[in-house]
């Protein structure tokens, strides 16, 4: 440790200081004496972490602290991350699978046990959030514990540095002048032409440039840290949504979770043509566009799941592609899959008269939402039941298996002339292998001998092509995501575009005594030093300036 | 002529131009020993030489890549052959900067060959221009491709500078136990490059002769639904087949040297029947690097850094190792931008999430990680020197795992780029 932190120029520094703040000159015993390269690192300036003797807290924090454990941290989360990708992760898999024996299965041994070491969900483990969160921490003390000393330091720097700390920077130079009045004059015109801001005294000079430059990594690690919390903010629950929608041709769907509703208007896939694929990829469906023309609407009243009219108002409409989602209001919604097995929508079928062969209709029957009655000529239809996927379940009574019309069956009350009053059901099958497949005519028994129920043509069938699968996300977060890698690379520019130079210059009489430091780029330091000596009349080499190589 | 045609006749003058400009580099550095008069000026002048062939190689490049953009409808980064051709043409790119600056013939020396070995091994791959598919085709393709590969450029211009700086200062003649170490890692480097060089070898050598063989591989797979199905497999080997894949039949195959049945089969763990032939790609490679390695080694009689070393004396280390952290610290933002802001972007737009743990972008957060400790070792560990070179080598490995092993070996969003 240091003991002794009172400078021979006076100046009392804060225990842990390696140079002292005010002349430069080496502080600790050993230093004091020798030749080799000063460390320049923080200007020399002690830091939080060097108390003399630590508390519990102290000790936390200089354990943070440490660019030792930084590195560590940042090795340890590199390899950690990089076990994840050996096999796949399990969040890329449907969740219903038996994640256990498919790791098994398609990798064998290794398989398992990298399944039962946690490795197939690694990012979402504690051991890997915990080094992010280590990593936060030490950048903020890290940073902490810098920047503040380096902003004192270099906000009080004194003109007028020690010998020795001249003698020992990484750049030196010295000679003598006859005229020392002139010389420096000089040399400080030819610095400011760099673009150096020159101070000076009777027989000293400190030329600096490019100071900001030194903030540069502790705004890039602002950022990291506001990036960090961001990710953790993600956590969240109203923060984020996540669902996923199917949106037949012209339906109107509702989002889950929101107010909103998502109308399909057309879905258009495109492949490219033979012509336009090179050879070898010719014959292959190699898909050109994936896009559904998209309306979204906000519910106003009436809004239930069982709503059968919900008062929808449209606020946005957008033909989303793979790259291009409808944005409405931190609302986004994606284009992520879509089916072209086609769904019956709509079926246009007559009432014909067996007997007379007199035909009444068409009338339009949808598959979702029908009306419930219909007048045809002297006759009436009832609806009295509907299903979508028709079955006969376990007890022998007729069920729908699912709400996608598959397998539709109408049951219509008959009414009219010739009919008994309270009317006569007739099943009716819109797809001609459902009404072979369950026998509608003998489902319907005595009335399918005077009635039919059926289209007359393929064009009184409608059927919707496309179903589309749209992703719709909300992430509060993102605004601070982008803010924090914004600044964050901010930082990185100014530390890493720009140096920070000084050059010192101390007159002794006729002796002139001259020491250059920047943090990185000595190739141009050297390059202008030489040029201020140069208009100060002494021509060097910028290599001869060079006092000795990096110490490693 | 149209578009790609002439497009094809500029990557291949590109090509040549890189080539001689390698060689007249080489007769800059080397060439100081056999000129009579001044050394310097020798050096200089053949440098500028060099330099000026280097460029009119990046112009070709240029045009090559502009033309086929021309051409092909879309900017040529969205495959392999595309994405290595312009990886080679960034480098070129950070060189002719980072020459600009520093000015030292010899950076040349290492930076060329490493764009011509990346521009042959762009050639491997189908070159076709294959149109975009949807996920591609946003701008922000081009802004994040080139920006992350404009990165990497300077990164691994900071490796050819940080690899010179290795063979200017390893001590050649020294009986430490240090020493012994650090030769022997060298060569394992300059080995691997060899290897990388036995590659590209092999596939032109048996591409030129037109080489095949094929094999079928069998799959059965149970359904969740307990049903069974077999797909039948085809893989087409180009190189003879020492390794056939895993449980598969032989179709057809070239007889190579009177051989007319493959040696070996794929252990059973490299299921799929594509890893049989990368294995076999492998195992083809370290035999050609070998073969082309023992050459070098009869003709130079001694290890190839021990041969090149005496060349690189004439320049200062601390010079080389400025020169290699410079690079890296231009290159560090430009890649953190590129291949991690913009990649977080695009995926924001196009995934919508801007983060998904794929394997690429892993990987390129590897790179990233990787690289700040770098930065973090030598501004305040003062790694500077032969530790902070050897850092650089094992940086350019993990950019290059980044780019192309990702693609190779683990497959996932981005496996448009696979073969």
């Amino acid at each position: 440790m240091f003991q002794n932190t009172k400078c021979e120029c006076g100046h009392q520094n804060p225990t842990g200081t390696v140079l002292c703040e005010a002349c430069g000159k080496p502080l600790d015993e050993k230093e004091a004496g020798g030749t080799d390269l000063l460390e320049m690192r923080y200007d020399g300036a002690a830091r939080r972490s060097q108390k003399a003797d630590p508390s519990i807290i102290d000790q936390v924090w200089n354990f943070f602290s440490s660019v030792k454990i930084a590195v560590y941290l940042i090795i340890i989360t590199l390899i950690g991350a990089s076990l994840g990708t050996i096999y796949p992760q399990e969040d890329i898999f449907l969740s219903n699978m038996d994640m256990a024996s498919y790791y098994k299965d398609t990798y064998g041994t290794l398989g398992s046990i990298y399944y039962k070491l946690g490795l197939s969900h690694t990012y979402e483990s504690w051991w890997f959030i915990l080094l992010l969160v280590m990593i936060g921490t030490s950048l903020v003390i890290c940073s902490l514990d810098r920047v503040l000393p380096l902003y004192r330091a270099l906000n009080k720097q004194q003109i007028r540095k020690h010998e020795s700390f001249l003698q020992r920077q990484k750049a030196v130079y010295t000679g003598a002048t006859d005229n020392g009045e002139e010389f420096i004059a000089l040399f400080a015109k030819q610095a400011k032409k760099r673009h150096y801001k020159v101070t000076r005294t009777e027989d000293a000079l400190l030329a600096e440039k490019s100071r900001f430059s030194r903030w540069g990594p502790y705004i890039n690690h602002i950022g990291l840290i506001v990036f960090l919390l961001a990710v953790l903010a993600r956590a969240i629950p109203s923060w984020q949504l996540d669902e996923y929608v199917t949106v037949p041709e012209g339906d109107t769907v509702r989002i889950e979770n929101t107010d909103f509703f998502v109308k399909n208007e057309k879905f258009t896939v495109q492949y490219y043509k033979d012509e336009e694929l090179p050879a070898e990829l010719r014959g292959t469906n190699r898909a050109k566009l994936y896009r559904t023309d998209a309306v979204l609407y906000r519910c106003l009243a009436d809004c239930g799941p069982s709503s059968p009219e919900p008062k929808l108002e449209q606020v946005a409409s957008h033909d989303i592609e793979v790259n291009s989602p409808l944005e409405y209001k931190g609302l986004k919604l994606y284009q992520f899959d879509y089916d072209s097995t086609p769904v019956l929508r709509e079926v246009s079928p007559m009432l014909i008269d067996k007997q007379t062969g007199k035909q009444y209709g068409p009338f339009k029957l949808a598959m979702k939402n029908p009306q419930t009655s219909y007048e045809l000529g002297p006759y009436k239809l009832e609806l009295r039941q509907n299903f979508m996927e028709f079955a006969i379940g376990e007890d022998g009574k007729p069920i729908t298996k699912s709400r996608d019309p598959k397998a539709p069956a109408f049951i219509f009350l008959i009414k009219g002339p010739g009919l008994s009053e309270e009317g006569e059901p007739y099943i009716y099958f819109p797809m001609q292998k459902d009404k072979a497949a369950f026998s509608q005519d003998k489902l319907n028994k005595g009335i399918a001998d005077r009635f039919e129920i059926k289209v007359g043509s393929m064009t009184d069938v409608k059927f919707v092509e496309f179903t589309t699968f749209l992703n719709v996300r909300v992430d509060k977060a993102m605004p601070y995501i982008w803010t924090g890698l914004a600044i964050s690379m901010i930082g990185l520019i100014m530390g890493a575009y720009w140096q920070h130079r000084r050059i010192w210059l101390r007159l002794d009489g006729n002796a002139v005594t001259i020491g250059a430091h920047t943090n990185k780029n000595w190739y141009g330091m050297r390059a202008d030093l030489a040029a201020a000596l140069k208009a100060a009349g002494i021509q060097v080499d910028p290599k001869s300036l060079d006092n000795g190589g990096n110490r490693t | 002529m149209n578009w790609l045609d002439f497009s094809s006749s500029a990557f291949v003058a590109a090509f040549f131009l890189y080539c001689f400009g390698f060689l007249f580099f080489v007769t800059a550095i080397v060439g100081r020993r056999w000129s009579h008069g001044n050394p310097d000026r020798h050096e200089k002048r053949w440098g500028n030489i060099a330099f000026v062939v280097s460029v009119l190689g990046l112009a070709a490049h240029l045009l090559f890549f502009i033309t086929r953009w021309v051409g092909g409808g879309h900017i040529p980064i969205s495959n392999m052959y595309e994405f290595m051709t312009f990886l080679g043409m960034a480098i070129m790119v950070a060189f002719t900067i980072i020459y600009l600056i520093y000015r030292k013939p010899i950076l040349g020396m290492f930076a060329l060959p490493l764009v011509v070995i990346i521009v042959a091994y762009a050639s491997v791959f189908p070159q076709e221009v294959q149109p975009l598919i949807p996920a591609l085709n946003s701008y922000w393709l081009k802004i994040h491709v080139t920006t992350a590969a404009l990165g990497e450029a300077f990164l691994a211009v900071g490796f050819a500078a940080g690899l010179l700086h290795l063979l200017r200062t390893i001590d050649f003649a020294g009986k430490s136990e240090d020493s012994r170490k650090e030769r022997l890692w060298i060569e394992v480097t300059m080995f691997m490059i060899v290897v990388a060089v036995g590659f590209i070898v092999t596939v032109f050598a048996f591409r030129a002769a037109g080489y095949e063989a094929q094999f079928t591989q069998e799959n059965v797979q149970v359904s969740q639904a307990g049903e069974e199905s077999s797909k039948v497999e085809t893989v087409k080997y180009s190189m003879p087949p020492i390794v056939k894949p895993f449980n598969s039949t032989l179709v057809h195959m070239d007889s190579f040297l009177g051989i007319k049945q493959p040696v070996l089969e794929a252990p059973s763990w490299m299921n799929g029947i594509n890893a049989g032939r990368k294995l076999n790609t492998v195992i083809w490679s370290f035999l050609s690097g070998l073969i082309l390695y023992g050459i070098l080694r009869l003709v130079l009689r001694r290890t190839l850094s021990a041969a090149i070393h005496p060349y690189t004396t004439d320049i200062d280390p601390d010079d080389l190792d400025e020169i290699s952290y410079r690079a890296i610290a231009i290159g560090f933002p430009i890649f953190t931008l590129g291949a991690l802001i913009f990649a977080m972007i695009w995926a924001s737009i196009a995934w919508s999430r801007f983060w998904g743990w794929d394997p690429k972008e892993v990987w390129a957060l590897i790179t990233w990680l990787y690289y700040s400790a770098y930065l973090h070792l030598r501004l305040s560990r003062g790694w500077h020197g032969k530790r902070s070179s050897w850092l650089t080598v094992i940086g350019f490995l993990i950019i290059m795992f980044t780019l192309v092993g990702v693609n190779l070996v683990i497959a996932g969003l981005h496996s448009y780029a696979g073969a």
